[in-house]
């Protein structure tokens, strides 16, 4: 009997002490960010690191959707994820309520100034919010021009460098083709994150920007009048956009451009991997692209995007997850994310990779896109900024309100925001 | 094994069997509610870590030049006031259908639960699919009629007519149950009475089936009218409170400050108000019952 019961002491110890070795962490992504692939990615870091196991939780498929959900989970202090992917709009958010786990508890500042270097300046500056380092770059991001290269040929066009050039292509293949399931120029219009780029695309392009260096609300009635007039006009003036832009978001039309219903559209990067590898493309081989056009006499801007980890600060296993943010934010997944999901990498060295090269030919000319691309506005209360901007842009879409009026309440909005 | 409750007085026994539903009910309603109010006097902003100071009723003072709120408010009540009827309409009609002496009842019963036993969010995505511009069959079937296809979701007015469609015809299966059950109460003899004396089928409807429903129908019109101020999630996958604001609800701008815009102090005072609108409702349509009880 004494035996018996030594003998299962020992199997009890035994199992615990295992179970003590085993980490369990969980990790958040989007649905938009190919969990396909980051499960292979986690598969490797598991085999590296047997006794840590490492958990996706998939949340919604756009920004806000994902956001609204961490929301709840972050203001309870729930601490059930370690890990989260965040867009670039909102390190400062996580840093002013408390949610991020300041990375320099783990990274003396010689070791962060010497990381921080390797990674493209955009980032750095998006996740050092006041000398605090809030998260590491996953992935860079950063709207292209997508074009149909098979349409463009047939009419001797060359990929446009200017917006009047995309309107008058768009107008001639469309004259020409007589398809009424063919559309002109693809924009993001409804009410979402994407519309907010819309927004401040033909602002940034024109020279012009939300704040100055210092932080302090820039943008003029004029200029905001002049973006919002430019995207109604492509729709009534030009009709080279259907009348229901309203209604489109970036997903939307990345499917529809998949099913040969664009000829152009303003995506970000993710969009070329669906293209090429997805079984229901209509538009393999098919697809160029090329930088945002300009406006006469302006420059070409694009609009910043890119995701990041960080850790939360409710996590019960941070000396874990720091080690596996490093993994997943180190140049070796990069250039995985970048061969199978199209994701533009953070590190510069990455688009000159002859492997990711490869699966992506355009990334050879992306990278003074994304060094060039410029951020959407820096703050704490940046939801209630592209909340102001993206219901603007929309209104005007739906002709509920003209450019002038929504131009005015955008600007007004903004002072609110930015005068407390 | 000894009887607890056996020396206890009946009001004593009546305490203790009441304390856990009470606890309960402090726990899920009274505390929530009463965290709420105090919410709503503070200076709650997550997005500059602000821990609540007390303002006192500035919330309720910014609420008054909000016109974003106002707008929500209007939307809100204007919801109310064409879904609560046409949700009863709908109703009264399905429930008469319903309670026709078919032979075969449950394909009729089970017609009727279907749109009732469906998530919100579920009707508000498959309608949104039915009026979208490109692919919907509203709109396929105007252009089978030759009639050019309407932007339902991105025109403001036609975005309030399909968000209300969508509404009457999730909730009129509601008030159909209430009203199929009081109907099943009313005595045949009442009809076969009216039937003999000779009273045409609108004077039974008006004289006998209307009044002894009334009960049934009030007790629907206030659980309809509750539902219909907190509107959310129809519109929130309709149209997302587009085009710009134009169909945003109280319940939807609530969320956006607070869940969003991480402004719990001033999304508290707009809940607070959501809150007190209902319970108004809820006043007036209980005063509205005692009185035709009296009667």
């Amino acid at each position: 009997m004494r035996k018996v019961w030594l003998g299962m002491l020992a199997l009890g110890l035994a199992l615990s002490a295992a179970w003590a070795q085993q980490t369990q962490l969980r990790v958040f992504i989007g649905g938009q960010q190919r969990p396909d692939v980051m499960r292979k990615i986690l598969d490797i870091y598991e085999q590296r690191n047997p006794g840590v196991k490492v958990e996706i939780e998939v949340g919604g498929a756009t920004s806000d959707q994902q956001q609204q959900y961490l929301t709840t989970v972050l203001t309870s202090r729930d601490p059930s994820l370690d890990l989260i992917l965040i867009d670039i709009i909102r390190p400062a958010q996580y840093k002013a309520a408390g949610w991020a786990e300041p990375l320099d508890r783990y990274l003396p500042k010689a070791a962060r100034d010497a990381l921080l270097k390797q990674y493209l300046p955009a980032y750095v500056r998006a996740n050092v919010v006041d000398g605090t380092l809030v998260a590491l770059p996953a992935f860079a991001d950063a709207q292209f021009l997508f074009y149909r290269k098979d349409l463009l040929e047939k009419y001797g066009f060359k990929p446009p460098t200017t917006w009047d050039q995309a309107i008058r292509q768009a107008q001639v293949i469309l004259q020409g083709e007589k398809d009424p399931n063919l559309n002109g120029i693809g924009f993001m219009g409804n009410i979402s994150e994407g519309t907010v780029c819309s927004f401040l695309l033909p602002i940034w392009a024109a020279g012009g920007d939300v704040t100055d260096d210092q932080g302090r609300l820039i943008l003029t009635e004029d200029l905001a009048r002049r973006s919002l007039q430019f995207w109604l006009d492509l729709m009534d003036k030009y009709r080279v956009s259907p009348p229901n832009m309203a209604e489109k978001a970036q997903d939307t039309i990345r499917r529809e451009m998949q099913q040969g219903r664009w000829i152009f559209a303003t995506l970000f990067a993710y969009a070329w991997a669906h293209f090429q590898n997805d079984p229901d493309s209509a538009v393999k081989g098919k697809i160029g692209v090329t930088t945002m056009p300009k406006f006469e006499g302006g420059r070409s801007a694009s609009c910043l995007g890119g995701w990041q980890w960080t850790i939360s600060a409710f996590s019960r296993n941070k000396a874990q997850a720091y080690q596996l943010l490093r993994y997943l934010s180190g140049p070796e997944v990069a250039k995985i994310l970048a061969i199978e999901a199209s994701n533009l990498p953070a590190f510069p060295e990455l688009y000159k990779d002859p492997d990711v090269l490869k699966a992506n030919p355009w990334f050879a000319d992306a990278l003074p896109v994304v060094l060039n691309a410029r951020a959407r506005p820096v703050h704490p209360r940046y939801p209630e900024i592209a909340d102001v901007m993206r219901r603007g842009l929309n209104a005007v879409l739906a002709r509920t309100k003209t450019p002038e009026q929504a131009a005015k309440e955008i600007v007004q909005g903004l002072r609110t925001i930015y005068g407390r | 094994m000894g009887r607890p409750f056996r020396d206890l007085s009946e009001r004593a026994l009546a305490f203790w069997l009441l304390l856990p539903a009470f606890a309960l009910l402090g726990l899920v309603a009274v505390y929530p509610v009463v965290k709420l109010f105090v919410t709503s006097l503070q200076d709650l902003h997550l997005a500059y870590g602000t821990q609540g100071t007390f303002v006192g009723l500035e919330n309720y003072r910014r609420l008054l030049e909000d016109g974003r709120f106002l707008n929500a408010l209007r939307v809100t009540l204007l919801l109310t006031l064409v879904t609560v009827p046409g949700a009863a309409l709908v109703g009264l009609g399905l429930a008469l259908l319903a309670n026709l002496p078919f032979t075969l009842k449950w394909p009729v019963r089970l017609g009727l639960l279907l749109p009732w036993a469906m998530p919100l969010v579920f009707a508000g995505l498959i309608f949104r699919w039915f009026f979208e511009s490109d692919y919907g069959i509203v709109n396929d079937i105007l252009r089978r009629l030759g009639l050019s296809p309407l932007y339902w979701l991105t025109d403001p007015n036609l975005a309030f007519w399909a968000i209300s469609a969508t509404i009457v015809w999730k909730t009129s299966s509601f008030v159909a149950l209430v009203l199929l059950a009081g109907l099943q109460t009313i005595p045949r003899e009442y009809y076969e009475a009216a039937q003999v004396d000779g009273a045409a089928p609108g004077q039974i409807f008006f004289r006998i089936t209307l009044p002894l429903l009334l009960p049934s129908l009030l007790v629907a019109l206030i659980f309809r009218t509750i539902t219909a101020l907190q509107t959310f999630d129809i519109p929130f996958a309709m149209t997302g409170g587009g085009p710009g604001t134009a169909t945003e609800t109280l319940a939807m701008y609530i969320r956006t400050q607070s869940v969003e815009n991480l402004n719990f102090g001033y999304g508290s005072a707009l809940a607070v108000a959501l809150f007190v609108l209902c319970m108004a409702v809820t006043v007036v349509y209980l005063r509205y019952l005692e009185r035709s009880e009296e009667a």
